[in-house]
């Protein structure tokens, strides 16, 4: 009666199931809180710099700083790390694993439930910020796309950790404070080497300023980013094939 | 599965060649599983066919582990496992026809008893996974309609659910870890009624439990794993006839107890006895004999029997006995 599940269809399986066992209201609750502490800086910071400090460049180091280096990573660690970490943890795992279905389907749509997720509770904050310090259509446009790539590539990278090892957020949030928030920081290579840089990168050159460990072109700070997301989720794929599942 | 196979030296059980066998639908060979120093199954070699096939073992001795591998969840150690002639863990086809309903207690908990065992038929690919849903809600006796998620089900319902997403896909092997577990005395028999019409269809089932009387019910065909190991392979009831044969040792509290001891030594009741104050610590290869006589005896002897308790009828004790022996 069972039969293969072609891979479009366990996807979209995998993402429904896990897109419900992230949506806790503790987990929303928190991220919304995260995210509106955010933007009362944000609206703290525009109303005390007044007319000094160009607007744009104000709101560019503010998403920079605030945004790409702590509200973005940390929500995607707490949706993408859970995905399929948690589901490992509590043992529901087997109800996706013993079926006949490939491996990469499921992490797909791990990591597309995870996006789902991260994307309004970061883009949404981070918005309201650039306007909330009135940097302008460049900077929101800039914000958008920059969020956007830093959310796919760090869900890819945190649904990866999740499946790799146990309490997933203490390893990710020493990745993130550690790598992004200090090693990124020590020059152009090692900026090269975190995500930070090539978010950073996207706002610097949309919005024309100049921003430390931010000098990559357009194309590159969105392609790499994308391509570290792909590497990030074939190795989870097979990380799923070899895992041991309760 | 083969005849009997009493645990005499060790390893003539479990490094016994798998019996050649056209149905055999699970084949287990010299597997063994450990986790860093610690030995879960060890050297374990069996093959079962179509019908129902209990596990029987304590706590513990490794049984979860056992199918765990067999499903392909996790890769044995050494050995091999076929299922239905392939490697679970790296066949799609052959995970697509094995249904496990798995010890933990781990279910989506958001989602009502239907919602959950749709979503295991859509995931195994069935067709019409409302209607397969509803039919196997209604075989283990839950309401389609319920609108409860499971998290707030009962552990009987639970396992319930687990049993019926295990059958959804209608799978042609079915690996059920303690199903009967939290189960009352009403759904245990209709579970077990289910077990063997399953059973009789050709299905093959693998039933594991802790507990002997629910293993006399799930069928004659018994794999007795103790301590990892293999330890007993067979009939039910010739593992029954073994456990009765073992020594036995019963508490026996009574007035008199020098009285009475003496008693059944004279009249061979027993093979050694113990005395303390008031009671005596009876040893005896023959249970039903010494059952049949001792109140007699304390009669003839004028002794007032308070209680005669068996001191190693629990199933643990059993499963000493078996792996000592081997």
């Amino acid at each position: 009666m069972s039969g293969f599940v072609p891979p479009v269809r366990a996807v979209r399986l995998s993402y429904g199931i896990v897109l419900r066992q992230l949506v806790t209201r503790g987990r929303i609750a928190a991220l919304v809180l995260v995210g509106a502490v955010v933007i009362a800086i944000a609206i703290a910071v525009g109303a005390s710099d007044g007319g000094r400090i160009d607007p744009v460049e104000r709101g560019v180091r503010l998403i920079s700083d605030l945004g790409f280096t702590t509200l973005l990573p940390i929500v995607a660690l707490v949706f993408a790390s859970a995905a399929l970490g948690d589901m490992r943890e509590d043992g529901t795992l087997v109800y996706l694993w013993l079926r006949p279905m490939d491996r990469w389907p499921v992490v797909v749509g791990a990591w597309l439930a995870s996006i789902t997720l991260s994307l309004p509770l970061t883009i949404v904050p981070l918005v309201v910020s650039a306007v909330a310090v009135d940097g302008g259509s460049e900077l929101i446009s800039a914000t958008v796309l920059a969020g956007a790539i830093g959310v796919i590539a760090y869900s890819a990278l945190f649904v990866l950790l999740g499946l790799l090892l146990k309490n997933p957020i203490v390893w990710g949030l020493g990745y993130i404070l550690i790598w992004e928030g200090i090693v990124a920081a020590f020059g152009s290579f090692a900026a090269k080497l975190a995500i930070r840089g090539y978010t950073r990168s996207i706002l610097t050159s949309i919005t024309d300023v100049n921003l430390d460990l931010g000098d990559l072109s357009l194309p590159v700070g969105v392609v790499v980013p994308l391509v570290i997301a792909a590497a990030a989720l074939a190795l989870a794929g097979a990380r799923l094939r070899t895992i041991d599942v309760a | 599965m083969g005849d009997w196979a009493p645990p005499t030296a060790q390893p003539a059980v479990a490094s016994a060649p798998v019996v050649p066998d056209s149905n055999a639908i699970v084949a287990v060979t010299n597997v063994t599983k450990s986790f860093g120093d610690v030995v879960a199954v060890s050297d374990v070699t069996f093959t079962v066919g179509p019908g129902v096939t209990a596990l029987l073992g304590p706590n513990g001795a490794g049984k979860s582990t056992l199918f765990r591998v067999m499903c392909g969840l996790t890769a044995p150690t050494r050995g091999t496992v076929r299922v239905l002639g392939a490697d679970a863990r790296n066949d799609r086809a052959v995970r697509g026809r094995i249904g496990l309903a798995p010890q933990q207690d781990a279910l989506f908990d958001r989602l009502s008893a239907r919602r959950f065992v749709e979503v295991a038929a859509k995931t195994h690919g069935v067709v019409d996974a409302d209607t397969a849903a509803r039919g196997v809600l209604d075989l283990v006796d839950l309401d389609a309609d319920d609108p409860k998620v499971v998290g707030a089900f009962s552990k009987g319902m639970r396992q319930r659910v687990k049993l019926a997403a295990a059958l959804v896909h209608e799978p042609d092997l079915l690996i059920l870890d303690e199903p009967l577990t939290g189960l009352d005395p009403l759904q245990r028999n209709r579970m077990i009624r289910l077990f063997h019409q399953l059973g009789d269809d050709g299905k093959c089932l693998l039933v594991s439990s802790h507990v002997l009387d629910e293993v006399a019910r799930l069928g004659s065909r018994v794999l007795v794993i103790a301590q990892g190991r293999l330890a007993a392979t067979g009939d039910y009831r010739d593992l029954r006839g073994l456990m009765d044969d073992r020594p036995h040792r019963i508490r026996v509290a009574a007035d008199g107890a020098r009285v009475l001891a003496a008693a059944l030594v004279e009249r061979d009741l027993v093979n050694g006895v113990s005395i303390s104050t008031d009671s005596l610590m009876i040893d005896t290869n023959d249970v039903d004999r010494f059952g049949r006589h001792i109140a007699l005896v304390a009669k003839q002897c004028g002794v007032r029997l308070r209680e005669v308790e068996p001191t190693d009828d629990d199933l643990e004790s059993v499963f000493r006995y078996l792996v000592e022996r081997r």
